[in-house]
Formats: structure tokens, sequence, C-alpha cells
């Protein structure tokens, strides 16, 4: 029982100091150091260290964020003395008196932003590529990392070793680099070649400069004397291409070099300049187009006499003042006289426009002028047609007043007849002479009832005129209000 | 082997090549890059207008946590800056914070040009004077602004 405590306690004293060991060879990873990959939002920089924020930290007396480490070492720093209630100083933005408690932290959201930054794997240095969430390096580092140094495999051999290299052996041997001579482990050797031995510099393909294997990619894209640049003025007229050192001379004596950027930014503003002319001219066409409709629509006529004058005429000064001429022509209705006085009082115009609007304004003073004189008229005939149908009406009634007479004289001479007739009819003295009256009696009651008809047609004749003057009257003050508000709504 | 130069620094050295402060600038030495080469330039409206002047300026090991430490080289007659080109700044001392930096600490150098402050002076006979005869102290700096901090042609 004893021997197996005791053998539990070497067991496990030996793994705290594996532990500590690879502690030492891989301490953990300081993210204040590690490269950042993605580029992140200057809000998420800690004040003091200028990195994305590493354990955050509110102040909650200022609302102010830092790095806990970072605020913590400000204030040690300031304060040596003992502080019971944990470090407390000014917050190193505003100043603000605040303290820093043990609970103090922040929104997972900052916390999960600043996590997920890529960054690269610390140990770039030595090879490995690997680029992991910031979250997530310490355990690429412990786990995943080839490059990360583990405990040598092989047996009594405590010297570190990288991960890749474990299943290898040992490899603490002596030897030297093939090229440069220099003494060193095996396990070394691999980022020797490709950092540290001169010998093992590649030649730069353009510009056959030594570099090192690892600053190629770096060297051919930037550094490169060899690779030539053509001159910033190119698209000025420059041919000169020159290489590195010479193209940065060449650029500040170059002219054309100087030029380039103004004249680029000119002719920027040139074209959009010509863009924004193109435009005003589109507008102004329109515009064109819309006056020529509106000449031709006030004076059928002598538009073109007035687009003659405009296009020749441009400049502004005194209009000929028989312009209004052919307009007064067509208005002649009532006073041309007072039509034409305020044009030829208001002389010269400031401008074609001027002289548009102002005889734009005369016409319709002058539409409204004729429409008012059109309800006149209007109203005179609806006067006129009333008298006459008035006259008309009563001369029909006095027409049927004669044929109702007529009519009555002819019921007594057609009674009487009927009579006279009943009366022969019921002695019956003479039969033949009867007989005979009674043919020409006959024959009489056939004329009286003929000319009774005729009377009757007569009569509905003479009714029938009457409406038609009724209707003929109230269709003409019909027509003629249509005329008019036609006439007003063409203004 | 010294300590690995912070990323700090490296940022602010970066960021004052690419977006240089208007009327500073601000080198660091190849061999050492926590010394830099300071030009500040004397700000319009004030006495030292036209004058460039020459500073140093030494980031110590425990940046951002401690001052800068700055210093003129070229002679400047100023109540705040002594013979030695040290200056009265609180910023510099007491009042430094880890949130501030280079750049922002030459932009209260160049306030400090801008607006002397004889009433906390580190030069005394300089503060005297402007405290007695603003008008001659004024003219005094401008002569040595034209004398000693003017680029040779």
């Amino acid at each position: 029982m004893q021997r197996l405590e005791a053998r539990r306690g070497v067991e496990e004293q030996h793994f705290l100091a594996r532990r500590a060991r690879s502690h030492s060879y891989n301490p953990p990873v300081d993210l204040r150091l590690v490269d950042y990959v993605s580029s992140y939002d200057p809000n998420l920089m800690c004040p003091i260290c200028r990195c994305p924020f590493v354990d955050p930290v509110v102040l909650a007396e200022c609302g102010h964020c830092f790095c806990r480490e970072c605020i913590r070492q400000s204030w040690n720093t300031q304060t040596t003395t003992y502080t019971p209630h944990g470090p407390h100083g000014d917050c190193p933005s505003c100043r603000t008196p605040a303290r820093l408690r043990p609970r103090s932290t922040t929104n997972n959201i900052l916390i999960n932003m600043t996590d997920e930054l890529i960054v690269r794997c610390p140990k770039s240095d030595e090879g490995c590529k690997a680029e992991v969430k910031r979250g997530e390096v310490q355990d690429h580092v412990n786990i995943y990392c080839g490059f990360t140094l583990v405990e040598c495999g092989a047996d009594h051999c405590e010297l570190p070793v990288r991960r890749k290299d474990v299943a290898q052996g040992c490899l603490h041997y002596g030897v030297s680099c093939l090229s440069c001579r220099k003494e060193l482990d095996k396990c070394n050797l691999d980022c020797h070649w490709r950092n540290d031995c001169p010998a093992r510099q590649t030649e730069c393909a353009v510009c056959k400069s030594m570099v090192f294997p690892r600053d190629l990619a770096e060297h051919s894209s930037t550094a490169c004397a060899a690779i030539s640049v053509p001159c910033p003025g190119a698209a000025l007229g420059c041919s000169n291409r020159s290489t590195g050192a010479q193209a940065r001379t060449h650029a500040d004596t170059c002219m054309l070099a100087k030029l380039a950027p103004i004249l680029t930014t000119q002719h920027e503003r040139l074209e959009e300049q010509e863009a924004a002319q193109k435009q005003m001219s589109r507008k102004l066409e329109v515009l064109e187009d819309g006056f020529t409709t509106i000449q031709s629509i006030l004076s059928p006529f002598s538009s073109d006499n007035m687009v003659d004058k405009l296009g020749t005429d441009p400049a502004p000064g005194p209009r000929p003042t028989d312009l209004p001429g052919p307009y007064s022509a067509d208005f002649d209705l009532d006073a041309p006289a007072s039509f034409s006085a305020p044009n030829t009082s208001a002389g010269p115009y400031a401008s074609p426009l001027h002289h548009l609007l102002h005889m734009h304004e005369s016409l319709r003073d002058e539409i409204s002028r004729i429409s008012s004189a059109l309800s006149e008229l209007d109203g005179r005939h609806s006067m006129q047609n009333l008298n006459e149908n008035l006259r008309t009406r009563e001369e029909i009634s006095y027409i049927g007043a004669q044929l109702g007479g007529l009519q009555r004289q002819v019921h007594w001479l057609t009674s009487a007849q009927l009579h006279r007739q009943q009366a022969g009819r019921s002695p019956t003295p003479g039969s033949a002479t009867s007989a005979g009256t009674a043919i020409t009696d006959a024959t009489s009651g056939a004329g009286v009832e003929a000319a009774l008809g005729a009377v009757n047609t007569a009569a509905t004749a003479l009714r029938g005129a009457a409406r038609m003057v009724n209707v003929g009257g109230r269709e003409a003050s019909g027509m003629r209000r249509g005329a008019s508000e036609e006439g007003r709504t063409k203004l | 082997m010294a300590a690995p130069l912070p990323k700090r620094i490296i940022k602010e050295t970066e960021r004052l090549q690419n977006e240089p402060v208007p009327g500073i600038s601000a080198l660091p030495h190849d061999d050492n890059a926590r010394y830099f080469d300071v030009m500040v330039e004397g700000p319009g409206g004030s006495c030292y207008e036209g004058g460039v002047f020459n500073l140093e300026l030494f980031l110590p090991d425990d940046y951002p946590m401690t001052a800068p430490k700055i210093r003129f080289l070229t002679r400047i007659y100023h109540p705040n800056i002594d013979r030695l080109g040290r200056i009265c700044l609180d910023v510099l001392k007491n009042n430094w914070s880890p949130a501030l930096q280079i750049r922002t600490i030459l932009l209260s150098i160049q306030a400090l040009l801008g607006a002397p402050n004889p009433e906390d002076p580190l030069n005394e006979a300089v503060a005297k004077q402007w405290k007695e005869n603003q008008a001659e102290a004024i003219k005094t700096a401008r002569e040595w602004t034209a004398l000693y901090a003017t680029a040779k042609k």
C-alpha cells in the first residue's frame, strides 16, 4: 500500500514536471503579439495597448473599456500602496476615479467579436501557415500546431522537439549545415535553412539579389529593385520605365508624373461638366419645343414668322411694335385698339421670353373679353328669340281662335242642314224633289265635312309649326352656350 | 536581448508615417525604434510662427505606462521650457495617461507653444519677463525663433 502511494506520488511529480517543462517550452500565447489577418474596427481597440481587446473590462464609473491586464498594469505603476478593495485609479481615457472589481466584465458581444478575429499562428515565423480565430489560437498551439515544442520522444532525452518531428526519433544530435558549416542540432536545421542560413538564400530571378526563402514573396511584390515600373505619367505620354529606387527619383523629377493626378482630376471634372451640359441642352430643347407648341396654339398663322425672329435675333432689344398686328387681326370682335395699346406702351422687352409671356397675358385678356362678349351676345339672342316666339305664339293663338270660329260656323251650318233634312224626310210630300234635294244635301254635306277635315289638318299643322318654333329656339340657345364654353376651354 | 517592441509602438510609428499630423513629424531612429527625431512647426498666429523646432523623444521601457521623455533640441524663448529644452507640461508628468499617444503628446506641445503659461513657469527669467512686459517677451520670442528655429537655406 505504501509502495503504491509512493509510486503515485512519483508519477504525479513526473507529470507536474512535464507540464511545467511544456509550459516553459510553449508559454501561453500573448494575444497582443499575434498578427491579425482580418482588419478590425478601431472601436475594438484597447486605448492602452492599441490591440483588439483581450479580456476586456468596462469601468463601471465611466463606461470606458480596456483590457484587464492593461488597466491593471497602468494602475500598478500609479499606486503602489496596498489596496484592499482591488486595484483602483483614474480612468486613462477620462480621468474619472474608478475601481477594478473582480467581477468587472463586459458584454459577451464584445468578447465574441474580438475572439472571432482571424490571426496568424504565433509559430508562423517557424513555418506554420495556420490562420485561426483568436479565441481558438491557444487550442491550436496546444493541440494541433506542428511547430509546438514538445518533449522528445526518445528515452532519457528531455530536450524539446517540434510536434511534427516527434515520430522521427531523437533529433538532438549535432550536425553542421551543409551550406554554411554552422554547427547545430538536427531538429533546428529546417528553421535555420528557412530563416538564417546565408548560403541558403535564393536568388531573385529578376534583380539577382539574395533573399531568404521566407521573404521571397514580399520581395518580389514590393522591394525588388529590378522590376520596372512605368512612370505615373505614362498616360500623358511619358514612356519612361524604371526600376525600384530609380522610379521614385524619376517620379520626383518628371513633370508629367507630377501633372498626372491634377490632369486626371481635371479630366474627371470636364466629363462631369459635359454630362451636365448635355442634360441642360436636352432640357432646353424640351422647353423650346414647348414654346413653339404654345406659339402655334396661340397664333397658327404667324408662328413661323415668330420662330424666325426668335432664331435670328436672340439678343434682347426693342421688339417691333407691329408684332401684335397679326394677333389683333384675329381678334377684331371688339376694340382692337385697346388690345394693342398695352403692347405698344410696354415698349422693348428684356428677352423673347418676356415678349412671349407678355403676349400670352394680353391674349388671355383678349380671350376673357371675347368670352364676356359672347355671353352678352348669347343673352341678347335668347331675348330676341323669346320675343319672336311670343309673337308667333300670339299669331298662332289668333289663327286658332279664327279656326275655332270657322269650326263653329261650319258646325252650325251642318247642324242646320241636318235639321232641314230630317224635317223634309218626315212629311215626304214630293219624294222626287226631296230625293233631289237629298242628293244635293248629301253632296253639300260631304263638301262641308271635307272642309272640316281640311280645317282640322290646318290646325294640327299650325300646332306642329308652333312646337317647331319652340324647339328651334331652345336648340339654338343650347348650341351657342356650347360654342362659348368651347372657346373658354381652349384658352 | 531586448524585449520585443510592443505592438503599440509599431502601430503608432506606422500611423505617424502614414497619417502624419499637419505641422508635426516624428521619425524613429533606424537602430533604436524607441528613439524619435521630432520636428514641430510653430503654430500659426503665435510668436513662434514660421519656426521649425527639433525635439527628441524617447519611449521608456514601460511605455505606455509611463510618459515618453521629450526635450527641445532647438533653443526657444518660452516660459515653460528651460534652457536645456525640458518641458513643463502636466501630461508629461503627473497627468500622463496610457491612453495618450505620441501624436497627442506632440499636439499638446504644439498647443503649449501657442499658449504659453507664465503662471506655472519652468524658466523663471522668461516667465518674469512675460508677466511684466509681454510685448517685449513676444518680440524676443520672435527674434529667437528667427535666429534658431528657421530652416537654413
